[in-house]
């Protein structure tokens, strides 16, 4: 190194550590944010699943075919606030306000179809569609919405 | 000049290096032991709460995805769950985290489940 470049990497280094680290607060929250994404469908999957094991035991005795218990989009739906609780703190709405909102729909007997998506059940299934907003403050730094909402999507049928 | 340059880039870059490799450390073992609480909680709603198959059913989970199930406290809530009550349960751990010329802290991994009794004694 001669004596003008003495400093050069230093003062480079300097100058680049702000963008670098922005661009590392981008990448831990997106990495947070896939986290979240993550855990949001796994609420979601959990709760469609508690929702369609509780059968209508009447019809089940009677003729030995699944039918889902009538509060069964009503239990979804308090599953999934339940199970959203412990990320309470990364959303940026009220556990309560998401579950809701979410789009809950039960199909007691087959087969049916659902007019929102067009799918076809061929067994009993409870759909659960939601939008979550998560607070993504790294994201701001780069000048993106604070904000992120994503869709979750479940849908389980009992076997 | 060189080397207080280096002393200077390594002082800054390594504890960023460090803070990438173990915050995806840590979020790789949060989610294994999310996985884990969630099926764990389906089948406590199964067996009707904290049965001694539930906690063998944990520990070979966490085994599976790598982890020590000695250091993890599980806990479910109520130990007896009735027909279509509420359970939870619950995966806790203590992981260390370290980032050079920083500081080293303790991070609480704590990640819960709650699923519904399905056993109608």
């Amino acid at each position: 190194m001669t004596h003008d470049d003495a400093g050069t990497a230093a003062v480079t280094t300097l100058v680049m550590l702000p963008l670098l680290l922005v661009v590392l607060a981008g990448a831990l929250e997106f990495g947070a944010l896939r986290a979240v994404a993550y855990r949001a469908a796994a609420a979601a999957d959990l709760a469609t699943v508690v929702a369609v094991n509780d059968q209508d035991q009447t019809v089940l005795e009677r003729t030995g075919t699944l039918r889902l218990a009538a509060g069964a989009a009503d239990a979804a739906r308090d599953y999934f606030a339940r199970n959203l609780d412990a990320m309470a703190s990364a959303l940026a709405v009220s556990v309560a306000d998401i579950a809701a909102s979410a789009d809950i729909a039960s199909f007691p007997a087959a087969p049916a179809t659902d007019p929102r998506t067009g799918a076809r059940y061929d067994r009993p299934t409870v759909r659960l569609i939601a939008t979550v907003p998560v607070k993504t403050p790294g994201f701001a730094v780069l000048l993106l919405p604070a904000v992120t909402t994503i869709t979750v999507r479940a849908a389980s049928s009992p076997r | 000049m060189a080397t207080l340059e280096t002393i200077l880039m390594v002082v800054i870059l390594v504890p960023l290096l460090f803070a990438i490799l173990e915050f995806g450390w840590l979020t790789q073992r949060w989610l294994a032991q999310d996985g884990v609480t969630l099926q764990a909680a389906r089948y406590a709603g199964e067996l009707g709460g904290d049965r001694p198959e539930l906690r063998s059913y944990v520990q070979d989970q966490l085994r599976l995805v790598g982890i020590e199930p000695s250091r993890v406290v599980i806990e479910v809530e109520p130990a007896y769950v009735a027909w279509r009550e509420p359970v939870r349960v619950s995966l806790n751990t203590e992981e260390r985290i370290a980032l050079p010329f920083l500081f080293a802290t303790t991070v609480a991994v704590r990640s819960t489940a709650v699923a519904r009794g399905e056993v109608n004694r």
